[in-house]
């Protein structure tokens, strides 16, 4: 972690005294575009089913268990949460990187960030898998 | 510029790069808040439809014409970033794309805001 910090100090994508974490750095670049790409269809049709097809006082219990009464949506709505929450973490660390400049504090910030994100992904998880329809 | 913005190639301005950030950013905390909320359901069916229930009020409604905003725009941004990053076409497009992805962005808004807002007024859902 703390080369992945390095590099946010010496320089640009360009840089190369340090190739390790510019790899995990180009890593990160690519999978917030593969996922992001997939998050187009995911979370957009998820929005219009549970936002615009139906109104919010009907996404009720009931809608819930119709709903993940089908595998394939237990399926769709957990691939989604994985990726949206892989996606936004990745997203919030950089903007840690640019904005806290004391390394203290930014590694205090990232361990909260991904703390807190592990969490609500095992909570979701648990929900989807456990929920008895 | 030492930051990451390296990433964002050409020069459509400090603006669409901003904007990308804060919705990103506020989606992620609506994600998380809405995790929760659904975890209810696997607790108590009673507990989960009470706190759902909330989610119909004119505020709360507010919010989610809000949330429909800011994650059009980052998905259609995302897009024109990602069109940017690999395409010379993109580049030399910038900023009619830039515009293109606030228009319909303010279109898609503005049509799925009133379908949200209006169950609260005619008391009974569009669809
Ligand atoms: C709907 C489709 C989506 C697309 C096409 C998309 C695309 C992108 C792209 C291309 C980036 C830039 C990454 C980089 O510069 O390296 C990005 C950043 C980001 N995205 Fe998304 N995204 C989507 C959905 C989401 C969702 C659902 C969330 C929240 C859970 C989210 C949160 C973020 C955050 C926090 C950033 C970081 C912003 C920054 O570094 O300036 N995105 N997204």
């Amino acid at each position: 972690m703390a080369q992945t910090l390095d590099r946010n100090e010496t320089g640009t994508e360009s840089d190369q005294s340090s190739a390790a974490p510019n790899r995990a750095e180009a890593r990160m670049w690519y999978y917030m575009r593969i996922s992001g790409l997939i998050l187009v269809f995911l979370a957009l049709i998820h929005f219009a089913i549970t936002h615009i097809v139906n109104d919010v006082v009907e996404t009720d219990f009931a809608f819930v268990q119709t709903r993940w009464s089908n595998p394939l949506w237990r399926f769709f709505d957990w691939t989604l949460l994985a990726l949206a929450l892989s996606h936004g973490v990745i997203g919030v660390r950089t903007i840690a990187e640019d904005y806290i400049r004391k390394p203290r504090l930014r590694v205090a910030v990232k361990a909260l960030l991904f703390t807190v994100v592990a969490g609500i992904f095992l909570l979701g998880t648990i929900t989807i898998v456990t929920f008895s329809a | 510029m030492l930051s990451r913005g390296t990433v964002y190639k050409g020069k459509t301005g400090m603006w669409a790069f901003t904007a990308h950030r804060v919705t990103g950013f506020l989606v992620l905390m609506f994600l998380l808040l809405h995790v929760v909320d659904v975890t209810l359901a696997g607790i108590s069916e009673h507990l989960y439809d009470t706190v759902h229930a909330v989610y119909g009020n004119v505020l709360l409604r507010l919010f989610e014409v809000g949330l429909l905003g800011a994650l059009v725009f980052h998905a259609l941004n995302g897009l024109r970033i990602i069109a940017v990053d690999f395409f010379d076409a993109a580049v030399r497009r910038q900023k009619q794309l830039a515009w293109a992805v606030v228009a319909v962005t303010a279109v898609v808004t503005v049509l799925g805001g009133i379908v949200i807002m209006l169950p609260f007024f005619t008391h009974k859902p569009v669809f």
